[in-house]
C-alpha cells in the first residue's frame, strides 16, 4: 500500500512511518508531498491537516495511529510520549529524551532526504523500542 | 507567518489551551484573533495544528504567509518579540540571583527549574536580545556556587 506525507519529514513522521511498516502495513511505500492536494489516489495520508491520520484533539500522528490500529502495547505508548513531546512540547508528558531526538531528526532532515531520514529512524525506532520494552520488563533503565 | 483564528465564546476550554498554546509559541498577537511568528518549517508546522485544533473546536482559523508592507513595520514586530522574550530572561536572571542565598539543594533545585524555563524561553526566542546572555551568565554562576561547595566538602572529608 502506498502512504502518502508531507515532505521534509520530522520526528512525528519518522515515527509514524516506522509505525506503520512495523506494525499496519509490512509492504508500506512512502511518498512525500507539498501539498495536501498532491496525495496520489491510492494513497493513504498522514499527519497533514485535514486527514484522519493526523494530529486530533492534542494528539500528535503517532498517537492517533495507535488509538486507530488499537496497538495498545505500552512500549509503543512509551514511544508515543517521547514523540508527543518532540513534536508538540506542551508538556503533557514528562519525557527529558524528547529534545535530544528533536535535534537528531532536525539534523537529519537537513542533511539527507526524506528516504533517509525514514531508514535512519526506522533504526533509532526499532533501537528505542528495544530500551523501553526492557526497562519496562526490569523496571528501571537496562544498562 | 500569521494564524487568524475565531473561536465561539463558551466552552471557554478551548480558547484558554489556545492562547496557553500561543503563548508557549512566542506569538505577537497583532490584533484579536490574529497572532504573527517569523516564518520556518517549525513555527508553520505548529501554527498549521493549531488551526487544526480551533477547527476541530467549531471555530474557524486560516495559516497565512504574509509579509509586513514596510521594513518599519517588520522591525516593529521584530522588536515587540524581542521585547517580549527580554523581559522573560530578565526575569529568570533576577531568579537567578535570588536563588544564590539558598542552601546547596535549594540552588540545586533552582537551576534544575531554571534551565527547564531557559529552554522553553529560547525555543521561542527568534530575535535574541541582549538579555539572553545576562540571564546565561546568572544561571551558569548559579551553577557553579553548587559546584565550588561540592568542591570545598571534599576536601573537608579528604586527610
Amino acid at each position: 500500500m502506498r502512504w502518502a506525507t508531507r515532505a521534509g519529514v520530522h520526528i512525528d513522521r519518522a515515527a509514524c512511518a516506522w509505525l506503520i511498516r512495523q506494525y499496519v502495513d509490512r509492504d508500506a511505500e512512502f511518498v512525500f508531498v507539498t501539498d495536501p492536494d498532491e496525495v496520489p489516489a491510492d494513497a493513504t495520508p498522514f499527519d497533514m491537516r485535514g486527514v484522519e491520520l493526523s494530529h486530533h484533539h492534542g494528539d500528535c500522528t503517532f498517537e492517533t495511529i495507535l488509538r486507530r490500529y488499537d496497538l495498545t502495547d505500552p512500549v509503543l505508548w512509551r514511544i508515543a510520549e517521547v514523540v508527543h513531546e518532540a513534536d508538540l512540547d506542551d508538556g503533557r508528558y514528562d519525557a527529558p529524551e524528547a529534545a535530544g531526538l528533536d535535534a537528531v531528526l532536525r539534523g537529519l532532515s537537513m542533511t539527507g532526504t526524506d528516504q533517509q531520514t525514514l531508514a535512519v529512524g526506522d533504526a533509532i525506532f526499532t533501537g528505542l523500542y528495544e530500551f523501553y520494552r526492557r526497562s519496562l520488563i526490569l523496571g528501571r533503565d537496562p544498562a | 507567518m500569521l494564524l487568524s483564528y475565531r473561536l465561539p465564546r463558551e466552552p471557554s476550554t478551548p480558547r484558554i489551551t489556545l492562547w496557553r498554546k500561543l503563548k508557549k509559541l512566542g506569538v505577537a498577537q497583532l490584533a484579536d484573533g490574529v497572532a504573527a511568528l517569523p516564518a520556518d518549517a517549525r513555527t508553520r508546522e505548529q501554527l498549521e495544528w493549531l488551526a487544526e485544533e480551533v477547527a476541530e473546536s467549531g471555530g474557524q482559523a486560516g495559516v497565512w504567509l504574509a509579509r509586513p508592507s514596510t521594513a518599519r513595520q517588520e522591525r516593529e514586530l521584530a522588536a515587540q518579540i524581542a521585547l517580549a522574550r527580554a523581559a522573560e530572561y530578565s526575569e529568570l536572571e533576577s531568579s537567578a540571583a535570588s536563588a544564590t542565598v539558598l542552601s546547596a539543594a535549594g540552588r540545586a533545585a533552582a537551576v534544575k527549574r531554571l534551565r527547564a524555563q531557559w529552554r522553553q524561553i529560547t525555543r521561542r526566542d527568534f530575535f535574541p536580545p541582549p538579555e539572553r546572555g545576562r540571564a546565561r551568565i546568572a544561571l551558569q554562576a548559579l551553577a557553579e556556587t553548587i559546584q565550588e561547595m561540592a568542591g570545598t566538602e571534599a576536601e573537608e572529608v579528604s586527610p
